[in-house]
């Protein structure tokens, strides 16, 4: 069937509950342990003069960078209402607010001269699933009400969030496919474009002090499949709207897309961690699987400690 | 929020509304692009996507010792942080509005706790990378923004 036909004709996206679950589960413990890892990143931000502050995203409106006190607030906010997120702990409320703060907060980081277009992809698969019905499985919103209603059944409204997702992990390759078409032209295909970058990132961290790749030189040094490497890496992009015809396109692309960001960490340095740990591409798997399995084993476990 | 959800749940089963959410996320998406304005969470996604030639100029910082010899200060120290990405860009942000030396006082602050540096200078450099990459000879033009002592005093 035809992309339109996938995404418009055919009967609803039904899902389980079970399956949006455990993409907010992943999602959100990603998230939480992301902003964990750099947190003195973040922290650092409160310290800083305001004349470097160069406003992006939602702080275009607010005009003026968080210090001090205001700052650790925001991401003291974000990581509670993360972790509430991940737990399906009153969703309907935190999973909004956390989508809000997550936005305040990654925006606040972008605003000092340097957009970090690695935070894009998860800020608005965020965004996408915050106000539809994540915690109807697998949360604490379930536990708490576990005696009054009965499990829901596969639904639109949880299959079409994911499907949501999907498409804007698709849309966002393609963009960046088209990117290199358009700053860069048939250069960046045919010509030395792809070697001169990773010399060039190279370059910039070892005068930065910092180490680069051991294998960024070899691969310098031999340019010749470097040109083949980058029209692949461009067909990768262009061609991310195959992922969501069928199962078996789907496959092919994301083990596509993740063998091109392993290869740029591996060249470059430079880690996407969002679709390096598959977290960008969950939306487009049967997640419900995955998350039987813990919970068999989970339970399975405690079967084992407590024979009685 | 909650009646957004409502909402949303009631009239998720018709295929208009959920193909209108679609085309408004899509459109969303795409105005950047559309606009030419690269921004967070909506981007066009530029990085690496220019052809780049191997002629590049550098935002940086060095140390300098007690002879005038070139001391390496790390991404901590030039950016206080471990991200080149986000170290680069910012110096070089800091360079174009006019504030290298501000900037140049701060390297000098972190870098204090060195007592083989001696001062600081804020530069752009021109490299040949690929030249650079291979381990050969590379620096084409140096440009000095600014330099100042360690101590905090202009030199």
């Amino acid at each position: 069937m035809s992309l339109p036909g996938t995404l418009f004709l055919r009967p609803p996206p039904t899902a389980p509950p079970e399956r949006l679950a455990a993409f907010r589960i992943i999602l959100g413990a990603f998230v939480v342990s992301y902003l964990v890892v750099r947190m003195p990143v973040f922290l650092e931000l409160g310290t800083r003069e305001p004349s470097r502050f160069d406003p992006a995203g939602a702080f275009q409106w607010i005009d003026r960078p968080f210090r001090g006190t205001a700052n650790t607030a925001l991401l003291v906010m974000t990581l509670a209402t993360g972790v509430a997120f991940t737990l399906g702990w009153r969703f309907r409320v935190t999973g909004p607010v956390f989508a809000v703060v997550l936005l305040l907060l990654t925006s606040h980081r972008s605003s000092w001269g340097q957009l970090l277009h690695f935070e894009n992809l998860m800020v608005l698969h965020v965004i996408t699933i915050a106000g539809f019905r994540a915690a109807d499985a697998w949360s604490l919103d379930v536990r708490r009400r576990n005696n009054r209603v009965v499990a829901p059944a596969p639904d639109v409204r949880y299959g079409f969030p994911l499907q949501l997702a999907s498409v804007v992990v698709v849309v966002t390759y393609v963009i960046a496919g088209v990117a290199k078409l358009r700053y860069g032209g048939l250069e960046w295909l045919t010509g030395d474009s792809l070697r001169n970058h990773i010399a060039y990132s190279a370059t910039r961290v070892e005068l930065l002090g910092g180490r680069s790749s051991p294998l960024a030189a070899s691969l310098v040094s031999n340019a010749r499949i470097l040109r083949p490497i980058a029209a692949v890496t461009v067909l990768i992009e262009l061609a991310a709207p195959l992922a969501l015809i069928g199962r078996r396109f789907r496959n092919v692309w994301v083990a596509s897309a993740w063998f091109m960001h392993l290869g740029v960490l591996a060249f470059m340095f430079i880690g996407f961690p969002s679709p390096l740990l598959l977290v960008a591409f969950a939306p487009m798997f049967d997640l419900e699987h995955v998350g039987e399995r813990v919970e068999a084993y989970v339970r399975g476990t405690f079967v084992r400690l407590d024979p009685s | 929020m909650g009646m957004a959800t409502n909402v949303l749940r009631f009239h998720l089963d018709q295929r208009a509304v959920r193909g209108s959410i679609l085309v408004a996320v899509v459109g969303l998406l795409l105005i950047p692009v559309i606009v030419d304005s690269d921004d967070f969470p909506l981007s066009t996604y530029p990085m690496y996507a220019t052809a780049r030639s191997n002629d590049v100029a550098f935002a940086t910082a060095w140390g300098r010792g007690v002879n005038g010899e070139r001391l390496e200060l790390g991404l901590g120290v030039i950016g206080s942080s471990d991200d080149p990405l986000i170290v680069a860009g910012e110096l070089r942000a800091s360079i174009r509005a006019g504030a290298a030396e501000d900037r140049c006082q701060e390297i000098a602050r972190r870098a204090s706790s060195e007592p083989s540096i001696i001062w600081i200078e804020v530069t752009t450099e021109r490299h040949d990378v690929v030249a650079h990459a291979r381990g050969e000879a590379s620096l084409i033009e140096r440009t000095v923004h600014a330099s100042c002592a360690v101590s905090g005093v202009s030199a």
